[in-house]
């Protein structure tokens, strides 16, 4: 649970899983690896930008715990993790969200000159 | 590399008379196993005697909004916890639960309850999923039962039961399907229920076999052989650069968001410049938690990852993940495909 605002977190996205988990500890001090966890944070919304910008969205890390996904016209909604990034960006968008698409796809690797 | 003080579970599925049953009352006699917690999932008669044998009816509850794999076993889940809670009164000992499923039963919503419960995640994790396969009529299963194709491309490991019963054509020519079917899967026999148990459940199921290992197989039988009737494709792809395994997520989920569904199951390793690889294992909308192991093992530093869908053409899949290279530092080669692996 978020002691801060009691939200209860029932599972962890398996993109969240701790990186490391192979060298196991008994302890944790806190705040240790916020450094490294931060850093993959902010790559991940770099790089959900650059996909999401083709639906017309853009999204920013919101105070190292949620991600805030909005759209060009002011909307905005927060997002726990992946498996629920790509579910409010469908809503938001009002679009099909899919990797598959060849429209996706070829505007995709124009944009990342590809 | 066992961090974790939680209980295995494995998962026993086959198709209706495959042999279940008998497999599993011959590998439970063995001392080793005697720890061993069994819920059935149906009537069943076998003497699994002096063990603790849990019996349960199929309750499904279907969550909001979730697709058909994302049904929570709530009868499962209340077994389990009774199993905890009897374990935590040290009434009984526990080293593995062994759920045997029905014969028609799906396991991704099993999977699915264990992992997504918040109390069972943290006490028991599935280490994997065991499908028996019927010697004597595993094609017919195969090619007349969409369940049966379903157990064997989510489970780990293969049992062909009944080999006393048939001849080693017919074997190999199973062993073949198999292979065609679920790349990624260790297959075994046992004649007349018969197989070591170690090798059954201590053993560590994560390699996948090479397009060399398949040659051997495909050496074994006569071609033109395998029949097509379904639109179920397996591929194996291979990047030979390490993979940005934040760029990776984030395709995979969404692939797995749009298409969960299709994407029957994902298992691979994937190098992502570390130390060691990364083992992702997945069944549909569910992936369980990736595991990342501490070395190589003297194996070459690759990522391969095998996909079994229906209804998605291979080339989309290679397609979006040769467009999403660039973000994911890598490019996709083919290492396999098998369009309607089995008939």
């Amino acid at each position: 649970m978020c002691v801060l605002c009691g939200e209860l977190i029932m599972h962890v996205h398996w993109t969240d899983q701790p990186a490391h988990d192979v060298e196991f500890k008994s302890t944790v001090t806190a705040g240790e690896g916020q450094r490294d966890r931060m850093r993959l944070r902010l790559k991940r919304v770099r790089l959900s930008d650059k996909i999401l910008g083709y639906y017309g969205l853009s999204i920013r890390d919101w105070c190292g715990s949620r991600y805030m996904l909005a759209d060009k016209k002011g909307n905005s909604k927060i997002v726990y993790d992946l498996g629920d990034m790509w579910k409010q960006a469908e809503e938001l968008a009002h679009k099909k969200i899919d990797p598959l698409d060849e429209e996706f796809l070829n505007s995709f690797a124009q944009y990342s000159g590809a | 590399m066992q961090a974790d003080n939680r209980c295995p579970i494995t998962v026993v599925t086959g198709f209706l008379g495959s042999g279940k049953t008998t497999v599993l009352s011959n590998v439970l006699k063995h001392d080793k196993l005697k720890n061993t917690a069994v819920i059935i999932n149906e009537y069943g008669q076998a003497g699994l005697d002096h063990r603790l044998i849990r019996r349960i009816e199929e309750r499904t509850r279907l969550l909001s909004g979730g697709c058909i794999c994302c049904n929570m076993r709530d009868d499962l889940i209340n077994e389990l916890k009774d199993l905890l809670d009897a374990y935590e009164r040290q009434e009984v000992k526990i080293d593995r639960v062994v759920i045997e499923t029905t014969g028609l039963a799906d396991p991704a919503p099993i999977l699915f309850s264990i992992l997504m419960d918040p109390v069972l995640v943290h006490h028991y994790y599935v280490d994997f999923v065991v499908c028996c396969l019927d010697g004597a009529n595993g094609e017919l299963h195969l090619r007349e039962n969409a369940e049966s194709v379903k157990q064997i491309v989510t489970a780990d490991k293969v049992i062909i039961t009944k080999t006393d019963l048939v001849d080693t054509e017919t074997i190999h020519m199973l062993r073949h399907r198999l292979q065609h079917l679920n790349p990624a899967a260790d297959v075994m026999q046992a004649a007349n229920g018969v197989i070591d148990p170690d090798m059954l459940f201590m053993s560590k199921g994560t390699h996948i076999h090479t397009a060399e290992k398949l040659k051997e197989a495909e050496a074994c039988v006569a071609p033109g052989a395998i029949k097509h009737n379904e639109t179920v494709h397996s591929m194996s792809i291979k990047f030979y650069e390490p993979l940005d395994w934040t760029a990776f997520g984030l395709w995979m989920s969404m692939l797995l968001y749009s298409h969960g569904e299709k994407m029957l199951r994902i298992k691979g390793i994937v190098d992502v410049g570390e130390k060691g690889p990364i083992v992702i294992n997945g069944v549909q909308h569910i992936i369980h938690p990736p595991q990342h192991l501490a070395d190589w093992n003297g194996e070459e530093k690759n990522s391969q990852i095998v996909f079994i869908m229906k209804e998605i053409e291979p080339q989309q899949i290679l397609r979006s993940l040769e467009t999403f290279q660039h973000i994911l530092g890598a490019y996709p080669k083919i290492e396999e495909i098998n369009l309607n692996p089995f008939g």
